[in-house]
């Protein structure tokens, strides 16, 4: 790689760090173990950077490494055993018109909603993460998790579905328990 | 019964709908309170997830051990072949010259050495032994380790924030090592008792270097925040220090 190559990839690369470091916490559940997936992260692309093609999306590219580094790590491939859900196997819930819900999501707190994107299956988390947190358009979503667009948008509709529900069940229970005492 | 258009509201949210298809949904929202409160819903849950998703920030240790990565790379990396060959053809004239440019221009390894201190610092899960904004705590804690003593600014109402120190050496001499928070730029300044010719210093692609004299104290100062943005602290440290 030449100088100007690498002073490059540091342009491009460096911002993506915080974000990058945040995913990995996701993902890893570890601030330990997301410093060395983002270190690693950077010392594969840093090298591959010279058969990087222009024009191709680099943050995309870099989500991918990471991710790819993560599933073939041991809490990777651990939480894959564990946790992979069928992604068929979930009914599909109605989306309700009905206000409450809304009046719901809107009371729900910054931990709930942690606590409901924690819960979800590691296909469906990463998809709402790249989409609401990233603001990933759904083809850089397709890039980075080397999926069809139509297995981006169905994920993504399942793990909405599953955060919702998650945040409406919770504050319903409380409203519930409150009203008992 | 669920309208139709229901199963769009995902993408109309995430904004993947055509421009005619985004027009023509817009249009039916007007008269369809469902699929308007099934976006407001969708809208509050992206937001949430948002807010929610952005929950561990990068340490700014990871961003010094990355930049450290990048620049090992950067000085392990090859070259063209014809890089090479006008290496060759340039180093007559490169030998004949260094005698004098060496005595000039060689980086002066008390900043190199500063400067893997500094990395070090930020790279250390303890930055810093005396933990304190408090210029009146950090201070005092020197008193009896340094063979010298020096003053620090007062920072209230500037972008500077003091993190704290600890005792640093060069050549078995010991110094102030103290960090400073530049907005997001980690700032180390060392102070030590000034002896010999004065260093010369200039700033890489990665820090910037400056280096003064005050009295008999020998100051340094390495940052990754601009020339610009750390100019008034050196302004202040002088000050402090006259």
């Amino acid at each position: 790689m030449s100088g100007l190559e690498n002073h490059e990839f540091e342009k491009l690369a460096v911002p993506l760090l915080d974000g990058l470091y945040n995913f990995a916490c996701w993902l890893s559940g570890n601030p330990d173990e997301a410093r060395d997936l983002v270190q690693e992260t950077f010392l594969k692309s840093l090298r591959g950077f010279s058969s990087f093609r222009e024009g191709t999306n680099f943050r995309a590219w870099m989500y991918r490494i990471l991710r790819n580094t993560f599933l073939t790590s041991r809490t990777g491939l651990e939480r894959r055993n564990t946790q992979q859900e069928d992604e068929e196997g979930f009914a599909d819930l109605a989306v309700s018109s009905e206000t409450p819900e809304l009046a719901l999501i809107r009371r729900a707190d910054t931990e709930l909603v942690q606590t409901a994107i924690a819960q979800l299956a590691p296909i469906f988390q990463e998809v709402v993460l790249l989409a609401d947190m990233e603001e990933m358009r759904y083809q850089e979503i397709a890039e980075t998790l080397d999926v069809p667009i139509g297995t981006v948008m169905s994920r993504l509709a399942r793990a909405r579905k599953q955060v919702r529900a998650y945040i409406v069940t919770a504050l319903e229970q409380k409203k519930v328990a409150g009203t008992k005492r | 019964m669920i309208c139709d258009w229901r199963e769009k509201t995902g993408l109309y949210v995430d904004g993947e709908l055509e421009p005619a298809s985004q027009q023509a949904f817009i249009t039916h929202l007007e008269s369809c309170d469902g699929c308007a409160a099934a976006v407001l819903e969708q809208q509050e849950l992206k937001k949430a997830v948002r807010i929610a998703g952005k929950r561990f920030t990068a340490p700014p240790e990871l961003y010094a051990q990355v930049r450290m990565q990048t620049h090992a790379a950067k000085t392990k990396a090859l070259r063209p072949w014809w890089t090479w060959g006008f290496a060759a053809a340039t180093l007559v004239l490169l030998v004949a010259l260094s005698a004098v440019l060496i005595r000039n221009n060689r980086p002066d390894p008390t900043i190199a050495g500063l400067v893997d201190q500094h990395i070090t610092t930020l790279a250390s899960a303890h930055p810093v032994d005396i933990i304190s904004e408090d210029r009146h705590t950090v201070k005092p804690w020197f008193e009896g380790k340094l063979p010298f003593t020096f003053s620090l600014p007062e920072l209230k109402g500037t972008p500077y924030t003091l993190e704290g120190g600890k005792v640093a050496y060069i050549e078995q001499s010991p110094g102030a090592e103290l960090l400073y928070d530049i907005g997001q730029h980690k700032t180390t300044v060392f102070i030590f008792k000034a002896s010999g010719a004065e260093p010369k210093t200039s700033s890489n692609s990665t820090f910037t270097i400056k280096s003064w004299r005050e009295g008999a104290l020998q100051f340094y100062m390495i940052t990754d925040a601009s020339d610009y943005e750390s100019s008034r602290l050196v302004s202040m440290l002088q000050e402090a220090n006259r």
